[in-house]
């Protein structure tokens, strides 16, 4: 290498400085020559150092939707980490994140088109893709829109434009698959504060925070902007510390960063947050004009708030005392701003609206909607195209009566696109027999998940990091933002965007979209977003605009706020729990869980994430029972016995963890393994607790309570070893050198 | 001349493992298969321990990330029969994979357990390699491998300001667990740089008496800082105890 190349070369090699650039091809410029940099400084060890470049991306919309950066080099994606420029991230990122790569270049990955040998074989055969696109344009045109359905996982907004003028063309039906928790927040959002956008607590402002349940930490609705803004809670004012209690019935890996942990039976957070309600009522800690839209909502009154659900009478069902019930009451009110938040389990029992209704709304009465410090509300998309039709999310009851349309032959075609409702629904659902008894079912999955081992045809969807879309981050950080993806290496496989086949179907069909690609599709939408006259980027014209969207990853108008507007008539009524299940033959409550890295099990093909210790019982690879201490010290357990869990529904075998915080009386299991498919990594590990959970519906959501089933256990005798990363290293407390210190607040 | 330091604050750290996988991906760091935690061989050059305390109900859990402390002195140099794991002028403590013989011997002798032997070769499925980071060697069967404060990103930022004539600017740069670490709970830089974030917060944290190291008293003078966890319900009695 001359001297003059090597400063070049070298020149523009950047790690610490972030390298924005246009996207384009950038396949084309590889390979770079490698050259190594002798450095008697410092070891040997072979560092080739290249021309590497990083580009703006969005994380997948069911991870929030943000904005990313990955590092690629040679054409090949080596690192992925969170867009410093864009908002609420500011350059952080998760391991799901990180973890985006494995999909990229996972084996598993399907290659290109397939045909079933026999349908449910699990057996495909490479075709051409002119010939699969011919073949489901013939499907779709002797079905007729009528008679097809499209079921999709939350698709990305620029997706969800294509899929409105596909449905505009076909007339073909769209159902969303939702975990059910996220249903009835929806929900719940949509009818307590009339927006269809979730709202975002402002935690870096917030002096309390109140939490019935949520995962907020881990999973849930946007974990890394709510943890980066927890990082400036807790440490990002010097002299003020934010105060986290956590009301839930487990200690959840969330739950262990709170300064107090609420123990309570599942399902009583509605309960609590009216307890919690009435003592600011009858304290008088609250102005009383606040209460209007809570009572509204609840069709309470101011008597039957004071009578019902007083403290002493909520604390024989909730497992809490009254005097913790008033703690709760005061800390909302001594600690301003404050914020409640709710979710994940409370979401998930046969009164979870209730619970979300009582709970969120108790920030109606704090006063905290769109304060600083308290619960934000984000505006519509700005375009109304990137909106989402809240409409398409089914319920489980909706999946029941779709999937009985199927099987009578009334739906005679389903589409899948990345959603698995074969894994993720319980089987009383009837998904798996739907699709067997459908005429014809296309897949768009990347990889052969259980619902694509149903289907006749397979168009495989390209990995996030390989196409184009606009993605509204929902939540958004509190403003109007858009993050832009657009590929940052060539295809790995032959695999094609699914709204460019949705494009090239409608074509076949006589009925062209607006569009030529979902690639002209993003930038036609992006353009529309510079017509608007405001946001971030000032450009001279449209090339410019796109050019300087793609460096900086997205678009944000700080000026666009959400507003709602307070209710005015009954959302729900106050309800309790109800649990399936005889409590002398099952003494247990059962509390399914989703785990931090694999979430339900949509991300359980990864192996990074597999690997990854879930926090509290740093197991990895499987499925196992929490057990609480008294309950293995009165049975006899120990960690690593296996024992027999029997529900009403069905009867497995798993190891125990005994868990040192497990509350007695209830029986946790985590989400996330039970795949019988979806590759080497996932399949054949632990069980599914769909498969045990009773088909409990929240009536008033009409959504699955996987939080409402009662349980045994018995012993087998039998031991297991359960993989995990505890006693990996001799790591324990020592009394003279502590290795987590703490410390009291300071005064 | 640089004196690179993490600070990690107990109180932003909310265990996601965020800081592990970030890790795994930038450090070619094989996939810890089942089979592998089976055998008490999984390989984190940062790894994310919980510590119990109390019993339910009152019972917490608490998290801490655990690097390489690069210690000062550390104990894992000296006992190296072939000068694989040495001491830079930056202060890491590094190692040379390919003068390891596999004594591990430095294993032993390190009091924190982070650092990692490869019993195996190291495998991928062909197309996971590549994501393999090509500035960070793949360790083979028989050597031991650390966290090393990602030193390929700081030779390549220390190897442009040389390119542009400058000083390495401050808080250039940073390592893949900071960097990722979505609560800013770890922070990476220069210790003797009185402006750079580490110092900074250095100097905060030690009006408040939050800093402390791990295992401070066997006197190896740890790079690695923690900053205490703060808790409510923690006694001032306690807290001065710690």
């Amino acid at each position: 290498m001359r001297r003059r190349d090597f400063l070049k070369v070298a020149a523009t090699s950047a790690t610490g400085a972030v390298l924005f650039a246009g996207c384009g091809r950038i396949g084309d410029g590889v390979p770079e020559t490698e050259f190594k940099i002798a450095q008697p400084v410092y070891t040997p060890n072979d560092w080739a150092f290249g021309r590497d470049a990083w580009f703006a991306t969005a994380a997948p919309p069911d991870q929030g939707g943000y904005g990313l950066i990955v590092r690629v080099f040679e054409g090949r994606a080596k690192k992925v980490d969170g867009n410093p420029d864009f908002p609420g991230v500011l350059g952080k990122s998760d391991a799901r994140a990180q973890a985006l790569v494995q999909e990229l270049y996972h084996p598993d990955r399907l290659a290109g088109p397939q045909r079933a040998a026999t349908r449910g074989s699990g057996q495909f055969q490479p075709i051409s893709w002119d010939s699969a696109l011919q073949e489901v344009a013939q499907i779709l045109r002797d079905a007729g829109g009528e008679r097809a359905v499209l079921i999709t996982t939350r698709p990305s907004s620029s997706q969800a434009a294509i899929i409105a003028a596909f449905q505009r063309v076909t007339g073909i039906r769209h159902a969303i698959l939702e975990p059910d928790e996220l249903v009835v927040l929806r929900s719940v959002v949509r009818r307590l504060f009339g927006v269809s956008t979730l709202p975002i607590p402002d935690l870096a402002n917030a002096s309390f925070l109140l939490n019935f349940g949520a995962e907020f930490l881990h999973g849930w609705i946007a974990p890394v902007q709510l943890a980066r803004a927890y990082g400036e809670f807790r440490q990002g004012r010097p002299g003020q510390r934010g105060l986290y209690y956590h009301v839930g019935p487990r200690l959840s890996a969330t739950a262990a960063n709170a300064d107090r942990w609420f123990p309570i039976v599942p399902g009583t957070e509605g309960l609590i947050a009216l307890a919690i309600a009435n003592v600011l009522l009858t304290e008088g800690a609250v102005p009383r004009d606040r209460f209007a839209p809570y009572f509204a909502a609840l069709g309470l009154d101011e008597a039957r708030l004071t009578n019902d659900y007083s403290p002493e009478r909520v604390a024989t069902t909730s497992g809490l005392t009254a005097e913790q019930i008033r703690d709760l009451a005061h800390a909302l009110v001594e600690h301003e701003p404050a914020v409640v938040i709710a979710g994940t389990n409370a979401a998930a029992s046969t009164n979870g609206l209730f619970n979300l209704v009582a709970t969120l709304g108790l920030n109606l009465l704090l006063d905290s909607l769109n304060q600083p410090g308290g619960l934000l509300l984000n505006p519509e998309p700005p375009l109304p195209e990137l909106r989402i039709m809240d409409d398409a999310i089914l319920t489980q009851r909706q999946w029941a009566e779709l999937f009985q349309q199927i099987q009578s032959g009334a739906i005679s075609t389903v589409l899948v696109y990345r959603a698995n409702p074969v894994y993720a629904l319980p089987p009383a659902t009837g998904a798996a027999e739907a699709l067997r008894a459908a005429q014809h079912v296309v897949s768009f999955s990347p990889f052969v998940d259980e619902t694509t081992q149903l289907a006749d045809i397979v168009l495989p969807d390209q990995a996030w990091l390989e196409q184009w879309g606009l993605e509204v981050p929902d939540p958004g950080p509190g403003f109007a933002a858009v993050a832009v993806r657009q590929p940052v290496v060539q295809p790995f496989v032959d695999a094609r965007a699914f709204g460019d086949v949705l494009i090239q179907l409608a074509t076949q069909l006589g009925q062209p979209l607006p569009w030529a690609s979902q690639e002209e599709a993003t930038k036609t939408l992006a353009l529309q977003l510079r017509r608007l006259g405001r946001g971030n980027i000032q450009a001279a014209d449209d090339k410019q605009f796109l050019v300087t969207l793609q460096a900086q990853g997205g678009w944000w108008d700080e000026q666009s706020r959400g507003s709602g507007t307070v209710p005015s008539s009954p959302v729900v009524q106050p309800r309790e729990p109800s649990f399936a299940g005889d409590s002398a033959q099952f003494p247990y409550l059962l509390v399914p869980y989703p785990l931090p890295s694999i979430g339900y099990g949509e991300l359980a093909h990864l192996p990074w994430l597999q690997a990854l210790p879930e926090p509290i019982s740093t197991n990895v690879w499987q499925s196992w029972v929490e057990v609480a201490q008294r309950t293995a010290d009165e049975l006899g357990l120990s960690t690593g016995d296996v024992v027999r869990l029997i529900t009403p529904q069905a009867t497995v075998e798993l190891p125990v963890y005994v868990n040192p915080a497990g509350q007695p009386g209830l029986v946790a299991i985590p989400f996330g393994q039970g795949h019988t498919a979806l590759g080497r990594y996932a399949e054949g590990r632990g069980v599914n607790p769909l498969t045990l959970v009773a088909p409990e519906n929240d009536s008033d959501a009409g959504t699955l309570a996987w939080c409402a089933t009662r349980c045994r256990i018995e012993k087998t005798g039998r031991r297991a070893r359960l993989a995990r990363f505890e006693g990996m290293v001799p790591a324990f407390q020592l009394e003279e050198f502590p290795i987590v210190r703490v410390m009291a607040p300071s005064a | 001349m640089p004196r690179w330091g993490m600070v990690i604050d107990l109180d932003r750290c909310i265990g996601c493992g965020a800081c592990v996988v970030a890790c795994q991906a930038e450090n070619n760091v094989p996939i810890n298969t089942e089979d592998v935690y089976h055998q008490r061989r999984a390989i984190a050059w940062i790894r994310l321990e919980r510590y119990w305390e109390g019993e339910f109900p009152n019972v917490k859990a608490r998290y801490i990330p655990v690097p390489c402390m690069q210690c000062t002195n550390a104990p894992c140099e000296p006992v190296c029969p072939v000068y694989a794991t040495y001491h830079t002028t930056e202060g890491i403590n590094m190692q040379v994979y390919n003068r390891c013989i596999g004594t591990r011997y430095c294993s032993i002798n390190c009091h924190w357990h982070v650092r990692f032997f490869n019993f195996w070769e190291p495998k991928w499925p062909d197309s996971l390699k590549n994501q393999l980071n090509p500035d960070v060697t793949v360790r083979s069967r028989g050597v031991m491998e650390k966290c090393n404060f990602c030193v390929h990103r700081i030779v390549k930022a220390e190897q442009k300001a040389k390119v542009e004539g400058r000083a390495l600017r401050t808080d250039e740069v940073t390592t893949a667990c900071a960097q990722a670490c979505p609560t800013n709970a770890i922070v990476f830089g220069d210790l003797d740089d009185p402006n750079s974030a580490v110092s900074q917060l250095l100097a905060q944290a030690e009006r408040e008496h939050r800093v402390y190291r791990l295992l401070e008293d066997l006197g190896t003078e740890p790079n690695v800082y923690y900053l205490k966890k703060v808790d409510v319900e923690a006694t001032a009695t306690a807290a001065e105890a710690h």
